[in-house]
């Protein structure tokens, strides 16, 4: 068995992954804000169709906390209208993020040379584990329902306790008591998602997992080696940071105009590259664990069983 | 392989819990130790040199004793009642308020369904509250036995006590009575969390004889889950004994204080020209002063609360002082001086906070969110003292016209909300928001929805939640347009004569209009379909169009026969002829202002005064066309939604534009939550 790498190690592995396959990492973040692009033009279109002779709404936007209510309450089929067009495109683009994960891992774990070799691996790596990856997906619907069971009970001990606050402390403690065990759970299942999703894109020439086997095998891996739950947390703490970063530096800048708008915008689609080269690089990060573990085993003897048959 | 989480994960949910645990926990007061005798107080319970009305009809000396284990008092009592009325009475009815919680069967019970803003009467054997009259005397003659209990059903909420003699007009009669009170876990203004007890509607309390002169009846309803009180005015004098280990607080002034060995204390109170009495009992409590200076003179101002809350009771007497203050000013001096406010304990919040009594009020708002300039608790303060006002000094019938107390206080209170926090922060001024709690209150509201008038007896409503919207929202929009309209200061100028022309009384809803109407003139027009029918104000933008002005063309007859004039012979003139027409389908015919705004930025101020119809249009020319039009420009007409009463001509979609960025922007996030 090889050497277990550290977590400095994953955090060199990240930046190694992120340096070398940058163009990668643009290309998917490119598809991820034209996908958001034309999100903000529907609901602009939306807003607009009942909000634009209001400059009431103007107020709202501009921070009237009271014109806010009234738009929210004369606009509420526009508000519905763009909150489900919201969870839509989060929902499809779970999906795609099968074909792109996919990608992604094939390309890191294979490291092709050039672009178009990057490419062919990427779109291939993508096609070739996507309906696995879907497995996968409802492979771990279990694991979420013990999430929400867990948040339940933590929660129904939470809430009366933070209905009663006076002081911060006193409602952050159990508000962390109804929030941390769940998230701490998500983050466990997310992270056995990522390693069974390497399996999966790991070809090997003798045999393949299936899905269950994957995820199982990941499980196994999770559970016993908690650096890949710290990894994991720590690349969603940053993430995270980066966002509560952003909302800090944003506040009292309410970028008037349309100069503002743009420069508002280039700087949320920067916020959110830095976001995602953060994910890019745990999975980089992950790739490197991976690549310690030793193979599954094989079981020769069915295999003879199965091609007698 | 053991499949058990070992090592980061196990460590951060031990944390986590621990944290919770720990953290979450609210520090103990420790058990109740006994106390060191408060002061009592020098002053006397009125100011001196206020002038009060004629306030003994109901006088009430009370020796009462707490059990705090057992949540329950003993009590007796005996009441002085004079004849005010011109016919004699032969039966006295008595309110036992305590028996809505006796059992599910009450009135209260069955209207409410066992709750009361947001809280819930509890379920176990202890949880429900009743009041035993064991014996009822009159003149040394015991008349437990003829006793009877109207009801409604198993009611118990009245008691009528049929005289033996008649009480002729004029003269007075002394009833004396023992009673227990079993307190429920606090509910309804009343009650026990633990070790703390706030006791209101306690005793046998006499109801009151309203009518004309010779034609008295007895107003002494059964207690209905949406109404509250009504009394007469006396003098209490109140011995509350008590474990040395609790705090006493009540309406009124302290007038002595007696130790036994035993570790038992008996406090005295002392109250004049007031009409309910309650009090709280509370080992942990502490006591803020503060003093309200009022027309050279001082109040007396107390806030008591537990030591885990004093940053709350910090703003709850800095309210309660402003409050008094300004009121004082605004409508008549406040006469008594003290005033003591109760912060209850958060988790006997929902059952006891935001009651007023006079003198004595319990506030409520205390939470980690109320974070300072998010101004609940303040509000809740302010609000229940304003009842010192209205319902306290004007005592309206509470169950029968609950918006001349709620509505009139609720209109108040933006007045001195805005006078004490400032103009559109008075609500909220945190962080980057701001708000005005009108236009707060405004925005979360549906005047236009409301099934019945404002002038609604509390039980005739849908629901307790249609009556608070109505009765405390509903009239203060009301008020609130009525004053925009004639004017802040003659309004409030009015509102100053009918207090001191009423207080001490009960005056009704056709009084208080009567005297606005001796102050304002006739305003029928107003409050006709605002309070007693159910309309509002709904003003909207029908049409706002231009067309280029030309002079005129086409065929014409004159001296030399037909004459044609085409566009070339009379060209355009430039300017054009734009006509706005306005509606109001509320059925409350207020004055509406249009402000219009043209495309070269001049502005034009139109009045449809006093309306005549349902719409209006009006016709001007100007140099460009309309590029908006604003309705009630100056927010004059509270009642009105304002979303639709600013409308641009041409649409401008950067406002959308901007929404759907920050959107997307988060949208995006959701989509590397979910994906990659």
């Amino acid at each position: 068995m090889k050497k277990q790498p550290g977590m400095l190690e994953l955090f060199a592995a990240g930046w190694r992954g992120v340096t070398r396959y940058t163009g990668t990492l643009f290309t998917v973040f490119v598809a991820q804000s034209l996908v958001a692009l034309i999100c903000l033009l529907t609901i602009s279109q939306v807003l607009a169709a009942v909000f634009a002779q209001r400059p009431m709404f103007d107020e709202g936007v501009r921070g009237d906390l009271i014109a806010l209510v009234w738009a929210a309450r004369y606009g509420s089929s526009a508000l519905i209208a763009s909150a489900w067009l919201v969870a839509g495109v989060a929902l499809l683009w779970a999906i795609v993020s099968w074909f792109l994960v996919g990608g992604v891992n094939a390309v890191l774990l294979k490291r092709p040379e050039g672009r178009a070799a990057t490419a062919r691996q990427f779109g291939a790596g993508g096609v070739n584990t996507f309906l696995k990856y879907g497995i996968l997906t409802f492979l771990s619907v279990p694991f979420l329902v013990v999430v929400l069971f867990v948040f339940g009970m933590c929660a129904t001990v939470a809430v009366p306790k933070m209905q009663y606050a006076l002081t911060m402390p006193q409602l952050l403690a159990p508000l962390a008591l109804a929030l941390g065990p769940a998230l701490l759970l998500l983050t466990i299942g997310w992270t056995v998602l990522d390693y069974a999703r390497l399996d999966l894109s790991q070809h090997r020439d003798s045999h393949e997992l299936g899905a269950f086997s994957a995820y199982f095998r990941a499980l196994r891996l999770v559970l016993t080696r908690p650096l890949t739950i710290g990894h994991t947390l720590l690349g969603w703490l940053a993430w995270l940071g980066i966002g509560v970063g952003y909302s800090y530096i944003a506040y009292g800048h309410p970028m008037l105009g349309a100069g503002g708008a743009v420069t508002l915008y280039v700087i949320r689609l920067g916020v959110q590259l830095l976001r995602m080269a953060i994910k890019f690089a745990v999975m980089a990060g992950q790739v490197h664990l991976h690549e310690q573990r030793p193979a599954p085993q094989r079981d020769v003897a069915a295999d003879i069983v199965a091609a007698a048959k | 392989m053991s499949f058990v989480p070992s090592g980061l994960s196990s460590r951060l949910s031990c944390a986590v819990l621990g944290l919770a645990l720990c953290v979450g926990c609210r520090e103990k007061n420790g058990p109740p130790r006994p106390l060191q005798p408060p002061q009592v107080d020098t002053a006397p319970a009125l100011r001196p040199g206020q002038p009060v009305a004629d306030v003994t009809t109901a006088n009430y000396k009370i020796d009462a004793r707490l059990d705090p284990n057992a949540h329950s008092i003993t009590a007796s009592q005996t009441l002085t009642w004079t004849n005010r009325g011109a016919s004699a009475v032969e039966m006295l009815p008595f309110h036992l308020y305590l028996n809505a919680f006796k059992n599910d069967q009450s009135l209260f019970m069955l209207s409410s369904g066992g709750q009361l803003r947001g809280a819930r009467i509890g379920n176990d054997s202890t949880s429900w509250g009743f009041i035993n009259v064991e014996s009822v005397q009159v003149a040394g003659s015991e008349l437990i036995n003829k006793v009877r209990y109207p009801g409604p059903g198993a009611d118990r909420t009245v008691m009528e006590l049929p005289l033996a003699a008649a009480v002729a007009p004029g003269a007075t009669i002394e009833v004396s009575m023992r009673f227990t009170a079993q307190l429920p876990e606090v509910f309804a203004r009343t009650g026990y969390w633990h070790d703390f007890h706030i006791v209101g509607q306690w005793f046998p309390k006499i109801g009151v004889r309203a009518g004309a002169p010779g034609f008295e009846q007895w107003d002494c309803p059964a207690f209905h889950g949406s109404a509250e009180f009504f009394a007469d005015f006396g003098t209490y004098d109140v011995a509350i004994t008590a474990p040395n280990t609790h705090a006493i607080a009540a309406t009124g002034v302290l007038t002595d204080v007696k130790d036994t060995p035993d570790g038992i204390r008996t406090h005295t109170f002392h109250a004049e020209a007031v009409h309910d009495f309650a009090w709280m009992a509370d080992p942990f409590m502490l006591t803020l002063h503060g003093d309200a200076h009022v027309d050279g003179g001082t109040v007396d101002v107390r806030v008591l609360y537990r030591p885990e809350q004093l940053s709350y009771a910090r703003r709850h007497l800095t309210a309660a002082i402003g409050t008094v203050e300004l009121l004082s000013k605004m409508l008549r001096p406040y006469p008594y001086s003290v005033l003591t406010v109760i912060d209850p304990p958060p988790e006997a919040t929902e059952g006891a906070g935001g009651m007023e009594y006079p003198t004595f009020v319990t506030t409520a708002g205390d939470h980690a969110l109320a974070r300072r300039g998010l101004r609940l608790p303040e509000f809740v303060t302010v609000h229940e003292v304003g009842h010192q006002w209205f319902q306290g000094m004007l005592a309206s019938n509470e169950h029968q016209e609950a918006w001349l107390d709620e509505g009139l206080n609720e209109w108040v209170d933006g007045h001195v909300m805005e006078s004490l926090y400032g103009d559109g922060e008075d609500a909220i001024d945190w962080m980057s928001w701001r708000a005005n709690i009108t236009a707060l209150r405004r925005a979360f509201a549906s005047p236009e929805n409301s099934l019945a008038p404002i002038a609604t007896t509390p039980d005739a409503y849908v629901d307790f939640d249609a009556y608070a919207a109505t009765t405390y929202g509903n009239t203060m929009f009301a008020m609130m347009t009525l004053e925009n309209i004639v004017g802040s200061d003659k309004f409030l100028a009015a509102m100053k004569q009918y207090a001191q022309a009423w207080a001490f009384k009960h005056p009704t809803g056709s009084d208080f209009l009567a005297s606005l109407r001796s102050s304002l003139g006739n305003i029928d027009w107003f409050v006709g379909p605002a309070l007693q029918q159910n309309a509002s104000v709904q003003v909207s933008l029908e049409k706002a169009r231009c067309a280029p002005l030309t002079p005129p063309r086409g065929v014409f007859d004159d001296d030399k026969g037909h004459r044609v004039i085409t566009a070339k012979d009379a060209p355009s003139t430039g300017a054009f002829r734009c006509e706005v027409v306005v509606a109001n389908r509320g059925g409350v015919q207020v004055p509406v202002e249009v402000e219009v705004e043209f495309a070269d930025g001049t502005t034009e101020r139109l009045v449809w005064p006093q309306q005549t119809g349902n719409w209006h249009r009006f016709t001007l020319e100007h140099n460009t066309p309309i590029a908006a039009v604003r309705l009630d420009p100056d927010h004059k007409l509270v009642m009105d939604n304002p979303f639709n009463n600013s409308i641009r001509s041409h649409g401008d979609g950067s406002a959308s534009l901007r929404a759907g960025a920050r959107v997307a922007f988060w949208t995006q996030s959701l989509m590397q939550v979910v994906g990659l």
